[in-house]
């Protein structure tokens, strides 16, 4: 069996915590199999059918989690073509289009570049480097943080829409590509670049997770053919086990983060990075 | 000043225009059919650049909606300002 069920298990559930807590999924399930010796490798096509369930699970528990959010960030888009403009008071079409402005730079260069940059940086070695770089890029955005309030009272998707630039929505949603490269983490991009642009921890957190949901989504729905094709022979029961353990781990992750991120900051997963990132650069050196 | 404006949206929109059956180019059409200046023309592959084609699409949508909403009442009113 490609990959069996014991480590569908394993990598579902890491898959759901290390995509939307700041460090990098990608490079996790590079450096993870390679240091278990296990026999799996990030471009063969059977692993990235595996991805596409755990991703499209992920993807899924972020929009439930957020439904309420969406519903009206739905609408809110709805009202602004229907009206051909958004209105200066309506903070959930802005915050729609400030998602939609994000997401476009960040789905083209994935588009056109997601294979070759995965071909060239998917190297265990490499992931464990720019996992240390994911650090030190997390730590950086902590220092460089314009203020915001801790904790502000009111709704956090108008604090967002007010406070977020239609530049700033471009320089976050362009920082996002940067997940291309195996190491680095889409959601401390994203979280990262809001608390650059003003948000607080907690409002960065939840515009990185409205930002990833689209984007994850739709590159699970791109590929799921795959999953139904041949590349998917042997590996669609693990598939929905690890989705299943992705959901779970996905969900538990986002709240955990949700709550987490009201009183506390980044430092601790920009640590986290460096020093997994370390051992693991050492461990396959030696190894 | 306004002119100027219209010039901008109709060349938006042509944009668009341009983009959306470029897409169909390549959702249609195989690699080696291709126009030579078209990015992603290899010479005898059979390769369809979906990807290629979702992006041209995705683009075309969204300079479609700038053009809708710069050419609604809201910017008309901000326009006579």
């Amino acid at each position: 069996m490609k990959i069996d069920y014991f480590q569908s298990i394993v990598l579902g559930t890491l898959q759901g915590v290390s995509e939307l807590f700041p460090i990098s999924s990608l490079g996790h399930s590079v450096v993870l199999p390679h240091m278990l010796g296990w026999d799996i490798h990030q471009n063969d096509e059977y692993f990235l059918s595996f991805l596409v369930a755990t991703h499209l699970a992920t993807a899924l528990v972020l929009f439930g989690f957020f439904w309420n959010d969406w519903m009206r960030i739905l609408a809110g888009l709805g009202r602004s073509l229907r009206h051909r403009g958004i209105a200066p008071d309506d903070a959930d079409a802005k915050l729609g289009w400030l998602l939609v402005v994000g997401t476009i730079p960040a789905g083209l260069i994935g588009l056109l570049l997601e294979h070759s940059l995965r071909n060239l940086f998917a190297s265990p070695r490499s992931a464990a480097f720019f996992l240390m770089v994911n650090g030190v890029l997390l730590l950086g955005a902590e220092r460089l943080r314009r203020r915001a309030p801790a904790h502000a009272d009111g709704d956090p998707d108008t604090r967002i829409a007010t406070e977020l630039t239609w530049r700033s929505a471009i320089l976050v949603g362009t920082a996002q590509a940067l997940a291309l490269i195996p190491g680095i983490s889409r959601s401390g991009a994203a979280m990262g670049g809001g608390l650059r642009a003003g948000l607080s921890h907690e409002d960065a957190a939840r515009y990185a997770f409205l930002l990833a949901t689209p984007i994850i989504g739709a590159a699970a729905l791109l590929k799921l053919p795959d999953l139904f094709g041949s590349a998917g022979d042997g590996v669609r029961g693990p598939a929905l086990v690890g989705a299943l353990f992705s959901a779970v781990s996905a969900y538990l992750a986002v709240r955990f983060l949700m709550r987490y991120l009201r009183t506390h900051t980044f430092t601790p997963f920009g640590v986290y990075c460096l020093v997994a990132g370390g051992i693991a650069t050492v461990a396959i050196a030696v190894g | 000043m306004l002119s100027n404006t219209r010039v901008l949206n109709a060349l938006t929109a042509l944009a668009a225009l341009a983009l959306v059956v470029l897409a169909v180019v390549y959702f249609a059409e195989p690699a080696s059919s291709l126009p030579s200046w078209v990015p992603g023309h290899e010479t005898g592959s059979a390769h369809h650049h979906v990807k290629h084609g979702i992006a041209a699409a995705v683009v075309a949508l969204g300079l479609g909606v700038l053009v809708w909403f710069r050419t609604g009442p809201q910017a008309h009113e901000v326009a006579g300002r």
